[in-house]
């Protein structure tokens, strides 16, 4: 990183740049209400940012699809998904850098030593940790030992995406990699999750933009996600939520319920358990959110979403069965199982207790009659 | 079609009107917010606003919010980064503020309760800014004649 | 494995399994008992001393008119929250889902908020019928264990329920962890307490109806 941009405040580079500070605390109000914020605290914030530096940021991807990335940097408006980027000084980023090989590995380094103990670590992708760890490399090391290097001189790492806040994907059964949350390897470093998979856009440049500005961790709930996004559950903020409580459902995905966007809890929404801002902040610069589109809420935002029984099947059923979810084939296997069972162990219970008071009336009798001789 | 809302598209929505007042908690207490932060300003109190996009309203409501405010006497369009528009309502004092950004797509939308919109005002800096820059034009003018 | 995983998984199919088993345990080690020969000469066939059993299955839910004074406060209480604690059961959205995976048919629901109210009622009328059970002398030394427990792991269930449908004092996800976990551990007591009542009343009756009927005793 050049030496005058360290020194730079981030209001001298958006100057530089053309970009008015209106237009800076039009991006910063949007933020504000997306945090819950007064809409006015927008202009505090752009005031309180401008004249801040930029913090060096060092993005890592393990084992991920680079769908957070990809989330990230499709992100609302082309100019306003480039803001972020000048408010964070993005240094490392094997996706998105030009650098490669050697280069890019370097442009680490230098990070790392100019900023140490200061920059801001984001993770995306989970950890592999069997067989040595071997699963994820990069320039020859692993990610594990990449991880642990980088994270050394963080002032606080940021889990982009649901594998590297809770394993996602890769640590769903049987998790043949070994594959671990971020939380799992690192102790001694503030972290910092982003859940969702990927996460809502905005939740990820809010979260990053609400450290620059405080340059400390938010309120963060026991899950370690910031509370502002993920305070509510889907279910509390849900449009559809007035049909759940008249009890009203869909039954299938092509029913008149379904036509009348009654609630999708009968179809497997894991709305209610699931805590994250797609139903306030939505997708895609606000059109819509999974279940305004019709579909039930994955609850992909959650830990282990992927090993919670079936995307389709509702919160209050069982979540054992063939499909890993309870079917009244499995229910009626299964009791009649169990009362086969009770059937045969009263009936065995029965017939000894008989069998029992017969030899009993019998020795009285032989008794009886013993007395009698 | 650049923009998104450009695409046409049908949605089937739950009745609305006929569900007023389930969602949200409805105009009324939005407009009884107003007039005590109108009270407030006129007390001396620092500028407010009240954010329209993290309010749960049906569509509903926001027409009878527009309508109980009226139109005023000032319409403000900003460009920076796409265009805004600040409009004041029948009520003085009281802006409806949109943003949106470059693809014309709301990205803040809320009701301000200021005497002047604030984020009109320009600060010392730019004025400071302005100056130089008028300066060193004056001076690039001077120097080439 | 969270709280609410474990609740909806091994330990629901845990209790799922040892109701079956001990509700049917039960029914056959009752039905297998040894019964006394009778050996008075029937006063009415056996197809009327059966229909007598019917009839007494029936006709013994009503209240008895001459002891109306004495019993119709307690079984008005009985009466009232045994039917809350049917619509509650059968008529909640929630709970209909968690039927249907069972048994693979479905109805339609009540409204929430009405659920949530005749839950409260019940909960209410469950109070007094404690009360009642505390207070009445008699009814006090009848009482063991028994009544005690399978009372609260009924109110227990149904305080959960309010708690998770009303999102009181816990996050939503332990609130519904809860209450499906007292579910648990009502249907793994069910088979072994009085809560059995709930399989033994009607066939009980029918065989005193018929028991009398036989005897030429008008049912």
């Amino acid at each position: 990183m050049p030496e005058y941009q360290a020194r730079q405040t981030i209001g001298e580079l958006l100057d530089r740049q053309g970009i008015s500070r209106r237009a800076f605390i039009k991006y910063c109000t949007a933020m504000a209400s997306l945090m819950a914020l007064p809409p006015l605290a927008g202009r505090a914030m752009a005031e309180q940012l401008r004249a801040a530096r930029r913090p060096s940021v060092i993005y890592l991807s393990f084992q991920e699809c680079t769908g957070c990335l990809e989330s990230l940097t499709r992100s609302f408006s082309p100019s306003i998904e480039n803001m972020i980027f000048n408010v964070i000084s993005l240094d490392y980023d094997d996706t998105l850098m030009a650098a490669a090989g050697h280069r890019a590995e370097a442009a680490r380094d230098q990070a790392m030593k100019a900023n140490y103990g200061k920059y801001l670590v984001v993770v995306d992708g989970s950890v592999p940790t069997a067989d040595g760890g071997i699963y994820n490399c990069a320039a020859g090391r692993t990610a594990v030992d990449i991880l642990t290097e980088t994270a050394k001189g963080a002032a606080a790492i940021v889990c982009v995406g649901t594998c590297s806040s809770f394993g996602g994907i890769p640590f769903a059964d049987p998790n043949p990699t070994g594959a671990r949350p971020v939380s799992d390897l690192i102790g001694d470093k503030p972290i910092i999750n982003v859940s969702g998979c990927p996460p809502i856009p905005e939740v990820i440049t809010g979260t990053l933009l609400q450290f620059v500005t405080t340059g400390q961790v938010p309120d963060l709930d026991e899950h370690r996600r910031p509370k502002v996004f993920f305070g509510n559950t889907i279910h509390d903020r849900c449009y559809r939520r007035p049909f759940f409580d008249q009890g009203k459902f869909a039954k299938t995905f092509d029913d008149e319920g379904a036509r009348n966007g009654w609630c999708l809890f009968e179809l497997g929404c894991k709305g209610p358990t699931t805590y994250n801002a797609c139903a306030t902040t939505k997708w895609n610069g606000g059109t819509s959110f999974p279940i305004e589109s019709g579909h039930p809420c994955l609850g992909c935002s959650e830990p282990g979403f992927w090993d919670k029984g079936s995307f389709y099947a509702a919160l209050s059923t069982g979540t054992f069965g063939r499909a890993g979810n309870l079917t009244p084939r499995d229910a009626a296997k299964l009791g009649g199982a169990a009362a086969a069972t009770g059937i045969a162990v009263a009936a065995g219970a029965t017939a000894l207790a008989r069998h029992r008071r017969k030899v009993r009336m019998t020795d009285i009798q032989t008794a009886d009659t013993q007395k009698e001789e | 079609m650049s923009r998104l809302g450009d695409i046409p598209i049908r949605i089937e929505r739950p009745d609305f009107a006929a569900m007023a007042g389930t969602i949200g908690g409805g105009v009324t207490a939005i407009l009884a917010e107003i007039a005590a932060l109108l009270d407030r300003l006129a007390a001396g109190d620092e500028p407010q606003a009240i954010d329209l996009k993290s309010l749960p309203m049906n569509p509903g409501d926001r027409e009878q919010l527009i309508e109980a405010l009226g139109s005023g006497e000032v319409a403000i369009t900003l460009y920076a980064d796409g265009e805004s528009t600040i409009r004041e309502t029948g009520v003085h004092g009281v802006w409806w503020t949109e943003h949106r950004d470059g693809d014309g797509e709301v990205t803040a939308a809320f009701i301000e309760i200021a005497r002047v919109p604030g984020i009109l005002i320009v600060d010392s800096d730019e004025l400071q800014r302005g100056a130089e820059r008028l300066r060193s034009a004056i001076g690039a003018t001077r120097s080439s004649e | 494995m969270d709280l609410l995983q474990f609740a909806r998984g091994p330990a629901l199919k845990f209790a799922l399994i040892v109701f079956c088993f001990g509700v049917l345990w039960r029914l056959t080690a009752v039905f297998l008992l040894r019964h006394e020969r009778t050996l008075s000469e029937p006063r009415h066939p056996v197809f009327r001393a059966l229909m007598g059993g019917l009839l007494a299955a029936g006709s013994r839910s009503a209240p008895h008119r001459e002891f109306i004074r004495r019993t119709g406060y307690s079984e008005a209480l009985g009466y009232s929250y045994h039917i809350g604690l049917f619509v509650v059961v059968l008529a909640f959205g929630p709970h209909i889902a968690f039927l249907k995976s069972l048994f693979g048919v479905s109805w339609p629901a009540l409204p929430n908020n009405l659920v949530t109210v005749i839950a409260a009622l019940t909960l209410t009328l469950m109070l007094a019928v404690l009360l009642r059970r505390l207070t009445h002398r008699v009814l006090r030394l009848l009482s063991n264990f028994d009544d005690y427990f399978s009372w609260f792991i009924t109110a227990l269930v149904i305080v959960t329920g309010l708690m998770a449908s009303t999102h009181f004092g816990a996050p939503y996800e332990q609130l519904l962890a809860w209450h499906i976990l007292s579910f648990d551990a009502l249907l793994v007591w069910f088979p072994f307490g009085k809560l059995m009542h709930a399989f033994y009343i009607f066939p009980s009756r029918a065989i005193n109806g018929y028991a009398l009927a036989r005897k030429g005793a008008s049912v």
